[in-house]
């Protein structure tokens, strides 16, 4: 079985299956998968409640190479059991990760430093909505197992998120998802906590209606988050610049890298809070206001515009940190 | 609800076989399926297929489905694999011939 390395460069990340991302995102021919289709490794919690299944669990993880970094990725696809994290998919995702601190232990030990050209990297295409309802407290125990290894990853691993597929980064794969050192989305990118319908079910029509979808957009695409400062990275569609812009990032000194985290330290959690406070007191109704008071013009065509055109008269979220 | 497995062995008329080791293709969406095809030298000039479905009821189509696929092709000497959520029978039809392309196409 071959993947066209060329063919991905150009390819829709959006419409891309997790297992095209994985390979589009390293150098060529050199994604290596753990446990693959043919290892059918599936779920025995769907088996027993006559779900379908799937070789492997929905998602790819693996390790490959850019430039000289070893590079673990883990690749979520969102269009089975909506991306949902169980028992063998969880564990395949926080092993991989885990793998990835003890590659940069295994480094240190044997040559008493990392290069800043040589450490490995961890990076997560995420398109999920949570954990999988159908084997809760398994998919929990994986995402709990997950966040402890991020923050051994801290200052260690750099640890760059995704989002810009389907389903985006929702439930329990929001808290990861901004766990990160980078967030790097496109257009189509979603980060949040509770989704749209369960935010209507809950709260009523009137507060958040999910058949809006310029509302649902505006209020969790990527955009918003791009100016809240939550997303790092603003880029096009395609998995080629998704590439070249983490080509562009894992250079750097991990200091550098880590400099776009949210969260990690107590000014941090201080700093995202005055958002919060902010949004109380200015009695704030929609995202439109809140970009408003961080400088933009022009609120009601920024959803819209061409992405060039955005990021030219964006204004964002200043930081302290 | 139990998944419903299917088992079936074919043996065609001018057996052929795919080029590379083994071939994958498809996501378990819904109405969509996922093919994995394997060579094993033991099955030479026959094919094991083996079905997993989430769809009770149809276990006639599938035969008719997979058989006449087999039948144009001659496709052998291969074991697949199918997890399915759904699918139309055009649509594994469709995800057949693509795993057969995935693998380097026939020989």
């Amino acid at each position: 079985m071959k993947i066209n390395w060329e063919d991905l460069q150009g390819k829709s990340f959006y419409q891309a299956t997790a297992r095209e991302r994985a390979y589009g995102m390293v150098d060529k021919d050199t994604f290596k998968e753990f446990l693959g289709p043919r290892d059918k490794m599936t779920s025995p919690h769907l088996l027993i409640l006559g779900e379908a299944v799937e070789f492997d669990d929905g998602i790819t993880v693996g390790v490959g190479k850019i430039k000289k970094h070893p590079v673990f990725v883990i690749s979520q696809e969102g269009k089975f059991v909506g991306g949902a994290l169980g028992e063998v998919n969880g564990a395949k995702m926080a092993y991989t990760m885990k793998l990835a601190l003890k590659t940069y232990e295994k480094m240190k030990e044997k040559y008493g430093s990392v290069p800043d050209d040589r450490k490995p990297i961890c990076i997560v295409s995420f398109d999920s909505g949570g954990v999988r309802l159908h084997e809760a407290n398994a998919g929990l125990l994986m995402h709990s197992e997950s966040m402890e290894t991020i923050w051994e990853l801290q200052n260690k691993v750099p640890y760059i998120a995704i989002t810009g597929s389907t389903i985006g980064a929702y439930g329990a794969q929001g808290f990861v998802c901004l766990s990160a050192d980078v967030v790097i989305a496109n257009d189509f990118g979603r980060i949040g906590l509770t989704g749209p319908e369960v935010i209507q079910q809950e709260v009523g029509k009137d507060e958040f209606d999910a058949s809006d979808r310029a509302l649902i957009w505006r209020t969790m695409g990527a955009r918003s988050k791009y100016i809240l400062g939550d997303v790092d990275y603003l880029i096009k569609d395609t998995i080629g610049t998704f590439r070249d812009t983490i080509v562009n990032i894992v250079d750097e000194p991990m200091s550098k890298i880590s400099k776009t985290r949210k969260v990690g330290s107590p000014q941090l959690v201080e700093e995202n809070l005055e958002v919060v406070k902010l949004a109380a007191e200015k009695k704030i109704k929609d995202s439109k206001d809140l970009w408003k008071i961080y400088g933009n013009e022009n609120v009601d065509q920024m959803p819209e515009m061409p992405q060039e055109k955005f990021l030219s008269v964006v204004k964002r979220r200043p930081r302290r940190i | 609800m139990a998944l419903t497995e299917l088992n079936y062995e074919f043996k065609p008329e001018t057996p052929k076989t795919i080029k590379d080791e083994w071939s994958h293709i498809g996501v378990v969406a819904s109405g969509d399926l996922e093919v994995l095809i394997e060579k094993e030298n033991a099955l030479k000039g026959k094919i094991k297929i083996h079905i997993l479905t989430t769809v009770v009821g149809f276990d006639d189509v599938w035969e008719t489905v997979v058989k006449k696929f087999i039948d144009k092709t001659g496709l052998s000497g291969v074991k697949v694999s199918i997890n399915d959520n759904a699918a139309t029978p055009a649509v594994v039809i469709r995800r057949l011939q693509q795993a057969v392309d995935n693998g380097g196409g026939l020989q």
